[in-house]
């Protein structure tokens, strides 16, 4: 075993000190580079088969709030997003009533029952080559 | 030229090298201790928010008002994506009440939200801004009068100063009242004594006295009444001593952190507080009248009062009396005429809107419901088919029935309708 002299274990150690605070701070910079505040909202999502929404249905999706209609004429969605202030709207025999304020839609998403004063608003809804469904909000 | 280093220098470096990686560890260490954020994106703004890594145990504030919806910072301002304290803390409005009438408009604003048109009355803070509960102006006008600052009582100051562009009361501006400026020493003293109530103010010290400011005054109830006959009610504060809520189910206890809690000595210009609060409500009357009717002691404040003797209307008026008008006969009748009334035909009528908020009664489309003389829904009582009434309390959802005066043994004229006439025979025996 190969005797330490004070001054090389010294040096060793102030360089292991550096390497270490190197590392460290290098870990740092990319933590602080790789951190997003600001996530982007998520803009697309996955249906699942197209097969699962038969003709005719109306099928109430959580996330996002929507309800995905399958028609003659395709697939359409409508937002459950009440465009008075936000909330989401909750289903009913006349169409769709807000918790929040009382705004009150029909079933096509029309205004009835103010403060909203503006449809609900309609999502597009793609087939994917593999028979899925892809819901976009943007 | 290489430079040598000395023994010294080499421990020197070596100790200051340990020292830059103590630091950086102690950075590191230090930033791990800020908890993972628990990020809320309203659908409001679309803008993340952390406030719920620390707020997670805060309840709804209301239905209308959903976390999910509307997060923190839209009406609590702050720093939406700092995790320390103070620094999250630093740029809220209005402390924990954002409804303070110094920050309302930036807090509960906005065309979609409490500073809407009038035609939709949805101008919440153009109402209580110009309110007497808020401008102070019928007392400060009668002071000034009485000491000899003005020669009539007309309002001309109010708490803040407020105009009215619209006025239907002739009064377009008060300016902010300073009593420091005033040369006779009773309006000083008023100034520093007897200003107390109206709802921007600080509240007097005390639980009985206990409310925020603001629309918080009277919407954020402190206590609640309780069941059993302690006056006081039941405390809702949480362990930081606020509450979270907003309603509109006010109960006669929130009324009570200002109106029948004493009386301003005009002599002294103190506020002497009442001494004879009994623990049953039949005996802690009303002070101005010192009667109580039936309706009177069991009813909430805001089942009679209206949202615009309570609130304002819009217009800045002179005095108290000036707004209030709801009298006996508004549910009662006289003995020649019946209540007003109005059969609901339109869904967007106000009266579905405030029973939406507050939800004791299930109106309908072709429901008739008693409505005052200025055409203002009492919402809450329906007209039933035998032509008698139903009522639910508001704050209590007590159920009760009534009849009207017209067709009983009464037989007070019609003009004689202030609550000393009908207690007369009205009144409880205590």
């Amino acid at each position: 075993m190969t005797n330490l002299s004070r001054r090389d274990f010294l040096k060793l150690a102030r360089d292991g000190f550096l390497w270490l605070s190197g590392a460290l701070a290098l870990g740092g910079l990319l933590r602080f580079l790789d951190y997003e505040p600001n996530p982007a909202p998520k803009t697309e999502f996955d249906l699942g088969p197209a097969d699962q929404y038969p003709l005719g249905s109306r099928t109430l999706l959580t996330d996002p709030p929507a309800v995905l209609l399958h028609t003659e004429s395709g697939f359409s969605a409508l937002s459950l997003v009440c465009t008075h202030l936000g909330c989401t709207v909750e289903q009913n025999a006349d169409g769709f009533i807000c918790p929040c304020h009382g705004s009150r839609f029909d079933a096509d998403g029309n205004v009835t029952h103010r403060p909203a004063d503006k449809p609900l608003h309609s999502l597009r809804v793609e087939i994917t080559p593999q028979n899925t469904l892809r819901l976009r909000l943007d | 030229m290489r430079r040598i280093l000395t023994p010294s220098s080499f421990l020197t470096s070596t100790l200051l090298s340990a020292g830059f990686l103590l630091a950086l560890l102690f950075v590191w260490w230090w930033n791990s201790r800020a908890p993972t954020p628990i990020v809320l994106t309203p659908t409001l703004t679309g803008k993340p928010e952390y406030c719920l890594t620390c707020h997670a145990d805060l309840p709804e504030i209301s239905a209308s008002h959903p976390v999910e919806t509307f997060g923190c910072v839209t009406c609590h301002g702050g720093e939406r994506l700092v995790l320390d304290k103070d620094l999250a803390h630093s740029s809220m409005r209005g402390g924990a009440n954002p409804s303070d009438l110094s920050v309302v408009e930036a807090s509960c604003g906005g065309s979609n939200c409490h500073s809407g048109s009038e035609a939709d009355d949805r101008h919440h803070i153009q109402r209580v801004t110009t309110s007497i509960q808020a401008t102070y102006a019928g007392a400060i006008a009668n002071i000034r009068f009485t000491f000899g600052a003005q020669t009539d009582l007309s309002p001309h100051y109010g708490i803040h100063a407020v105009s009215d562009d619209k006025t239907q009361t002739g009064i377009q501006s008060l300016l902010a009242f300073d009593p420091f400026s005033e040369s006779n020493p009773n309006i000083q003293k008023f100034g520093e004594e007897c200003l107390t109530c109206h709802i921007n103010a600080t509240p007097r010290e005390g639980d009985a006295y206990a409310r925020q400011t603001g629309c918080a005054a009277c919407h954020t109830p402190l206590r609640l009444p309780s069941n059993s006959e302690n006056l006081g009610g039941v405390s809702r504060r949480d362990e930081g001593g606020g509450v979270h809520a907003l309603t509109t189910a006010i109960p006669y206890t929130q009324c009570n952190t200002c109106h029948n809690r004493g009386n301003y000595n005009l002599r002294t210009m103190t506020f002497d507080e009442r001494t004879d609060h009994s623990t049953i409500r039949l005996y802690d009357y009303y002070q101005p009248i010192a009667q109580f009717t039936k309706c009177e002691y069991t009813l909430d404040c805001i089942d009679c009062h209206t949202r615009s003797e309570a609130m304002g209307d819009g217009d800045i008026h002179a005095d108290q009396k000036s707004i209030e008008y709801v009298q006996c006969k508004t549910c009662h009748g006289t003995p020649t005429e019946l209540p007003l009334t109005k059969t609901l035909t339109d869904p967007n009528d106000l009266a579905f809107r405030l029973a939406f908020l507050n939800p004791v009664i299930d109106l309908k489309l072709g429901d008739t419901i008693l409505v005052t003389e200025k055409g203002e829904p009492l919402w809450n009582i329906r007209v039933l088919p035998d032509g008698t009434y139903e009522m639910y309390g508001k704050a209590t959802r007590q159920y009760f029935t009534f009849r009207p005066v017209m067709g009983s043994g009464c037989t007070q004229t019609g003009e004689d309708q202030s609550s000393s006439y009908c207690h007369e025979c009205h009144a409880v025996e205590r």
